[in-house]
């Protein structure tokens, strides 16, 4: 924080976020309405928070209209982030086949077509016990497993493409309403954009994480520098008297610059409700630099223009 | 690579077999070159040249045209794996058979056996096909088996007989026995079909956008909607136009058989 600029009467803070390199896919889930489709998608991307415990990390990208969809359904775009190709393709398997394939109406889509392909609906048709049909349309082979309802159609394959994990802000609030009125804010204008999800319940996370903890079992613990209960406690905190409420927003995107654009917009809307709005700080996460190779400082950010030194 | 242009001098007296004379074969050729290549006419063994006038372009790469009236000319694009073949005319038995890639567009009709054994690449054949198209070679067990068969005119008898994948379509009528004994694939009919449809049939979905065909008593009725797989063929096969346009908005009845094979096909009927 060696440079910190204010805007609208915000800090923000001279630092950066700290990014992985990550493995994704998008799939399309459609259904008879937008209401089972999202039932769905919400099933299939839930506990998926973080890799550190779940296997992958997902959202809901956007609802698609019946337009947008290879099927004429409504449906929604689903991006799933994890540590390795192999493991995504274990999560994908997982969570289809018990969320999608399950839920009443569905179909599901691949949503990336160039990529390594891994299994969608190439395994889960044994579901159908030998009477699903393999369906070639338009060289993109679909499997139909007969189910209750009907029948259940997946793609046979989705690709798997290189993604970006990791992108953070952290709001500095004087209270609990104000940060997380922020916080929403920030994470409505993220969800407009395009190739990112925000993978915590509602887009946010309180319980940011350092590396290491003084148990040995655990490869991470609570961010002591920003817990505002700990102020005058830790040997180093990041937290000024008038912070009461700390909240982060972990963003993962399809490259760098989805995660960088999020980022920004997200900023953006912090700024706005600026300091009137109990905003103090905007400040992000990282591991010195060393760990992650994708920095995305915010001052770079939010451009040369706006802003002034304390 | 260049255009190549084969233009037919006279129609021959017996016929003549075209197998191995595709763009590949004759990439890099001077048009000398290209008229002392070998072919068969009945039993005689003759240069190209006896039956065409040859000429090379630069207009399109990879670029094979006939021009006459081909029909005594057999095996026009056999085994072809790259490139495009256009017979500005009829062509005769075995069009496109055992293709693998590439393109062949016929603009007239062609015989018997076109696209047997196919396994890839397009051909489309503006006017009618006779007897076996898209099915085995005589003793073969597999059909067509990949790629796309497009009929603008009529169809003979026993189209698709032992298919096993890929997409052929008909815009007007085909003989008896459509899909015989299909194993796999998308067969889709804008006209009428004859008798015996789907006689044996496994697996595979027949689409009837025009006439609604007799369905043999070995077919029980589809309870169960289909409606995504529907959208997703309906979708694809409406892109060809004519009889097949606007298939996506239609209803559509579903039959399954054939009972006495495997049971697991499906005859699509649009309303």
């Amino acid at each position: 924080m060696s440079d910190p600029r204010v805007i609208n009467g915000v800090v923000i803070d001279d630092t950066f976020a700290e990014a992985f390199p990550m493995k994704a896919t998008r799939l399309i889930v459609t259904a008879h309405n937008l209401t089972w489709a999202r039932h769905a998608a919400a099933s299939a991307t839930g506990f998926a928070t973080s890799v550190i415990a779940c296997g992958c990390e997902a959202g809901i990208e956007r609802e698609l209209g019946p337009d947008e969809t290879p099927d004429g359904r409504p449906g929604l775009a689903v991006l799933i982030f994890s540590m390795s190709g192999k493991e995504l393709a274990k999560q994908v398997e997982r969570r289809v086949g018990q969320c999608v394939l399950t839920c009443p109406t569905t179909a599901v889509f691949a949503g990336i077509k160039e990529g390594e392909a891994i299994a969608l609906g190439k395994n889960l048709r044994f579901f159908g016990d030998g009477w699903q049909i393999s369906k070639v349309i338009a060289g993109v082979r679909y499997w139909r497993v007969p189910v209750m309802d009907g029948e259940f159609v997946a793609q046979e394959t989705t690709a798997v493409t290189k993604a970006v994990g990791g992108g953070n802000l952290l709001m500095l609030a004087t209270d609990t309403d104000a940060a997380l009125n922020v916080a929403e804010a920030a994470v409505q204008a993220m969800k407009r954009l395009p190739n990112v999800v925000m993978p915590f319940p509602g887009g946010v996370v309180r319980s940011g994480s350092k590396v290491g903890s003084k148990y040995a079992a655990l490869s991470a613990s609570t961010n002591d520098a920003f817990c505002p209960g700990l102020y005058g406690l830790v040997a180093k905190s990041e937290i000024t008297p008038e912070v009461r409420c700390v909240l982060e927003i972990v963003i993962d995107g399809l490259t760098e610059a989805d995660v960088g654009a999020a980022m920004r917009v997200g900023m953006q809307a912090c700024i706005e409700i600026g300091a009137s709005g109990g905003l103090r700080r905007v400040s992000a996460g990282n591991y010195g630099g060393k760990l992650g190779p994708y920095h995305f400082h915010l001052h770079k950010l939010l451009g040369a223009d706006g802003g002034s030194k304390p | 690579m260049t255009r190549v242009r084969l233009a037919l001098k006279q129609v021959p007296q017996l016929r003549v077999d075209l197998r191995g004379v595709t763009p590949a074969a004759l990439a890099g050729l001077a048009p000398a070159q290209i008229e002392r290549i070998l072919v068969t006419h009945g039993t005689q063994t003759l240069p190209l040249a006896e039956f065409f006038t040859v000429a090379c372009d630069d207009a399109t790469d990879g670029e094979l045209v006939f021009e006459g009236d081909l029909s005594r000319f057999d095996r026009i694009g056999w085994q072809l794996a790259g490139g495009r073949i256009v017979v500005a005319g009829s062509a005769g038995d075995y069009v496109g058979a055992c293709m693998s890639g590439g393109e062949v567009q016929v603009q007239g009709s062609a015989g018997l056996l076109a696209a047997c054994e196919m396994a890839g690449g397009t051909l489309t054949i503006a006017g009618d096909v006779g007897d076996h198209a898209a099915s085995s070679l005589p003793g073969s067990m597999d059909g067509m088996r990949g790629g796309t068969l497009i009929v603008r005119g009529r169809a003979g008898d026993r189209f698709a007989d032992r298919m096993r994948r890929g997409s052929a379509l008909v815009f007007g009528d085909v003989g008896d026995f459509l899909a015989s004994r299909l194993v796999a694939g998308t067969i889709a009919i804008g006209g009428r079909a004859g008798a015996h449809v789907g006689y044996g049939m496994r697996r595979g979905s027949l689409v009837f956008a025009g006439d609604a065909p007799r369905v043999a008593p070995t077919f029980v009725p589809a309870l169960a909607d289909a409606a995504v797989a529907w959208q997703l063929l309906a979708r694809d096969l409406a892109l060809h136009g004519g009889p097949f346009a606007g298939l996506a908005t239609r209803r559509v009845v579903r039959h399954l058989g054939d009972l006495s094979a495997d049971g697991r096909g499906e005859l699509i009927v649009a309303m």
